[in-house]
């Protein structure tokens, strides 16, 4: 199916000329044009709502534009379906997965897939699949292990698995590195390489500034809806295109860092122990100082934060804050105990998506805001305010589903859930930026460093770089379930990802 | 330590049901003091024919995540249809049985995927509607069917312990789990249950693969009131909710998730099976006919217990307790 070098089409191999979506009058797709020629790895860069995820759906099937042209190959083209954009050779990995986990992850690769014959081949389906996976560095996962047994991470990879073996002329990735971390990310990068140099033209939606630039050839800037601007990678530096993102000087991003005074109200973590997850993880985190946990995906990390958040079932140890003892397996219990936990899953561990923002603002302290048993709803109004005022969230959209909130700002929500002084002493926090905008991330970083300050014990667990480098007045790397080092103060950027990926191990 | 494939809920669920029943079946004996006779399976056979059709047909929407509640009004149609139109020629009336069914479903899946509206609502009003329909077609009264060499071929014992209705259905639940395990349906079908929107994006047709389930649904519970009515020489115009219930508890022991996404014709079949022998071990028994129902009650607790996460977490709990020497922390308990 892939055209060798030779019969490749002159000129580019896709062309988008004037895109216009709107969704009930408001538009979310202005003037989009570009254009991405075959073999080329092409980025759409842009601030949450600028209007990538609606340009990826246009082009995938999932949407139809009001107008403008999409032309694959020198043919225009209206897609009705995904079937239909398939057909043409389309291939995409979506933002929110396609996988479902009650199959397995050979069926999961074939679902859906218009080149599958009717009556399974197993043996030929599972030979091509165990191909695939190794490519990805998957060798650990069998074909016929369910889906619901992986990681968020591990099906992220057989999501961009499945896309990539779909033998398509194009393949749009939207968001595909958001739950992997940095050697994952170095296997999907190099699968996408991979395909590019079979003359396949790729489309790489990303927030990831310094992985858009690393991976791709063009770069093109969504503003509002428009396309602003398409220039070469190798011309552009993370600062100059964060300028066209946002159309002005970038703010400074990372946080003030807070002078490390020793307090004895801490988070004491001893011996703790979680099966086949975590070996003997010990530490101190005093109040007052943000602590980052940096590990790869499966590095621990998370399961450090889940285990004292209560959601790991076989967690074992000693645990206290601020002296008094910290019940494991137990989230109610642990909540009580002032330790509140923002998972990485805001849809599924977060948010009440059915639901107004107020109502997720306020939705931990329903007690407090009524009178014997009954909300008042006066109460509500101002706790929902105050806790919005706090986050930074606009206070004309507390009655707006949660869901029409970009990423960024459903994760203030979820974080200004927590932000509740006098009952929560510790924030731990799961990757606090996953599929966040640059604007909305440093005003996360922001708001976990007023926490700090504030005099809580602050604990995130991230897999990206800048993210630990920016925020964390105390970085513990980890890899494999163990602590590999603790740092405070300076600490470069090549020492961190060693550690992270193959530093050694202390005895 | 249990096999891994045996393991997972959509097989130990229905194997365990089989097992318990199956010795409970084969130890009936000792309690009713007589030889296990041939014709007591034949007999058990016979109730899973009565059964199978309807546990497949409403087993197969609730593994694509929906519920054919209309299933029992298809059945009773079918069965009046079949008689009235197969008086000389049975094979015309079972057609015309499933053909009726087929249009039902068809109209109902339609609905259902194009107007995005919830399976239950729009089944149930079908199901009404149904049992208004053969009232009006009966009077109320059961209706004769006078072919006596049709009523005498569909139950006419094959190798001892089979008719050819109890070998149709049989063959009903063979197609259909090579169907699910071994074709793209099968796989789209499965991946619509466990998650909808998903599937959509990986490029499944959602909107006609629910048509053809609920089309499939109401053929499969038309021809199993067709193959009853020709057996009882007679159609009920209303069958009652007891077929619609036995059907579901045979779905849920054959381990089919509410939740759907979940389930597999062989382990309908393994339900089913394990409903009708539970029914004949009471017949066999001579135990008081209420017996029946707390058996089933009974049964059912269990299989829903053996795979509840409630249980998994209170024995992850003690393995963590007794297992480890480290310290657990547990204040005040």
């Amino acid at each position: 199916m892939t055209p060798s070098p030779a019969d490749r089409p002159l000129g580019p191999y896709l062309r988008v000329e004037g895109l216009v979506r709107a969704f009930d009058g408001v538009p979310a797709v202005r003037e989009v044009s570009f254009a991405v020629g075959p073999g080329e790895i092409h980025a759409l860069c842009g601030h949450n709502g600028a209007g990538k995820s609606t340009v990826v759906k246009l082009l995938s099937g999932q949407l139809t534009p009001d107008s403008g042209r999409i032309v694959i190959g020198g043919q225009e083209v209206g897609f009705r379906d995904r079937q239909a954009a398939q057909r043409a050779g389309v291939a995409l990995v979506d933002q929110e997965l396609s996988v479902v986990p009650a199959l397995t992850v050979l069926d999961n690769m074939l679902l859906g897939d218009i080149h599958v014959p009717f009556v399974n081949r197993r043996r030929t389906a599972a030979a091509e699949c165990r191909r695939v996976l190794d490519d990805m560095g998957l060798g650990r996962i069998a074909p016929d292990q369910p889906l619901s047994a992986l990681s968020l991470g591990e099906r992220q990879l057989v999501e961009i698995a499945k896309a990539l073996s779909q033998k398509a002329r194009l393949v749009i990735l939207d968001e595909p590195t958001a739950t992997l971390g940095d050697v994952e990310t170095e296997h999907v990068f190099a699968a996408i390489r991979r395909v590019a140099g079979m003359g396949c033209s790729v489309i790489f939606v990303s927030h990831r500034l310094t992985e858009v630039l690393g991976l791709c050839d063009t770069v093109t800037v969504l503003r509002d809806g428009r396309s602003v601007a398409t220039t070469l990678a190798k011309d552009l530096t993370v600062d100059e295109l964060i300028v066209q993102m946002l159309g002005a000087a970038p703010r400074r991003l990372s946080a003030e860092r807070a002078s490390g005074q020793a307090d004895a109200r801490a988070l004491r973590i001893e011996h703790l122990n979680v099966p086949g997850r975590l070996t003997d993880f010990t530490l101190t985190a005093q109040a007052g100082r943000v602590h980052a946990l940096a590990g790869q995906l499966g590095g621990g990390a998370s399961d450090v934060l889940r285990a004292l958040a209560g959601l790991h079932p076989r967690a074992t140890g000693v645990v206290t804050l601020h002296g008094r003892p910290i019940p494991f397996r137990d989230p109610v219990r642990a909540a009580r105990e002032g330790i509140a936990f923002v998972s990485n899953d805001r849809k599924s561990e977060g948010l009440f998506l059915g639901t107004s923002v107020a109502r997720n603002l306020v939705a931990t302290r329903l007690p407090a805001l009524a009178r014997a048993g009954v909300m008042v709803p006066r109460r509500e109004r101002r706790a929902a305010r105050s806790l919005a005022e706090r986050s930074r969230l606009p206070p004309h959209r507390l009655d707006e589903r949660v869901t029409a909130l970009s990423g960024g700002n459903q994760q203030k929500v979820f974080v200004g859930r927590c932000l509740d002084d006098g009952r929560v002493h510790a924030l731990l926090l799961d990757e606090p930026t996953r599929g966040v905008d640059v604007g909305g991330r440093a005003e996360i970083h922001r708001l976990l460093r007023q926490a700090a300050d504030r005099d809580l014990v602050v604990v995130f667990a991230s897999t990206e770089l800048d993210e630990l480098l920016e925020l964390g007045d105390v970085i513990v790397t980890m890899r494999d379930g163990r602590i590999v080092s603790r740092y405070e103060g300076d600490i470069d950027e090549a020492r961190l990802l060693r550690d992270m990926t193959h530093g050694a191990l202390e005895p | 330590m249990i096999h891994r494939s045996v393991a997972q809920p959509d097989r130990l669920v229905p194997a365990t049901a089989l097992v318990i029943v199956l010795i409970a079946f084969l130890a009936s004996p000792l309690i009713s003091g007589k030889p296990m006779a041939v014709f007591d399976v034949y007999n058990a056979l016979q109730g899973f024919a009565q059964l199978g059709l309807l546990a497949l047909a409403i087993g197969i929407t609730m593994i694509a995540g929906e519920f054919d509640l209309s299933v029992a009004g298809t059945y009773a149609l079918g069965g009046i249809l079949a008689v009235r139109t197969g008086e000389t020629s049975p094979v015309l009336g079972v057609l015309a049985a499933m053909a009726a069914g087929a249009c039902i479903g068809a109209v109902q899946g339609g609905l259902i995927a194009r107007l995005r509206i919830p399976s239950l609502p729009v089944t149930l009003a079908t199901y009404i509607a149904l049992l208004g329909l053969t009232y009006a077609m009966s009077g109320g009264l059961s209706t004769t069917y006078r072919n006596s060499d049709a009523t005498l071929w569909v139950d006419q014992t094959v190798g001892g312990v089979f008719s050819p209705r109890s070998l149709l259905t049989l063959a009903a639940f063979l197609a259909a789990a090579i169907m699910l395990a071994r074709t793209k349906l099968g796989r789209e079908l499965r991946a619509i249950g466990g998650d909808r929107r998903a599937s959509r994006v990986a490029g499944v047709s959602v909107d006609r693969r629910l048509v053809g389930i609920f089309t499939a649904s109401g053929t499969l519970a038309a021809l199993g009131g067709a193959l009853l009515a020709y057996s009882y020489a007679s159609a009920n115009p209303d069958p009652g909710l007891q077929p619609l219930i036995l059907a579901v508890v045979a779905a849920l022991l054959g381990g089919v998730s509410l939740a759907g996404g979940r389930g597999a014709p062989l382990g309908l079949l393994a339900g089913t099976l394990s409903v009708a022998l539970l029914a004949q071990i009471v017949a066999i028994t001579a135990l008081p006919d209420f017996s029946t129902q707390l058996l089933y009650a009974a049964l059912l607790a269990v299989i829903v217990a053996i795979e509840s996460p409630g249980l998994r977490h209170i024995v992850d709990r003690a393995r963590a307790r007794y297992r480890h020497d480290t310290p657990v922390a547990e204040p005040d308990r």
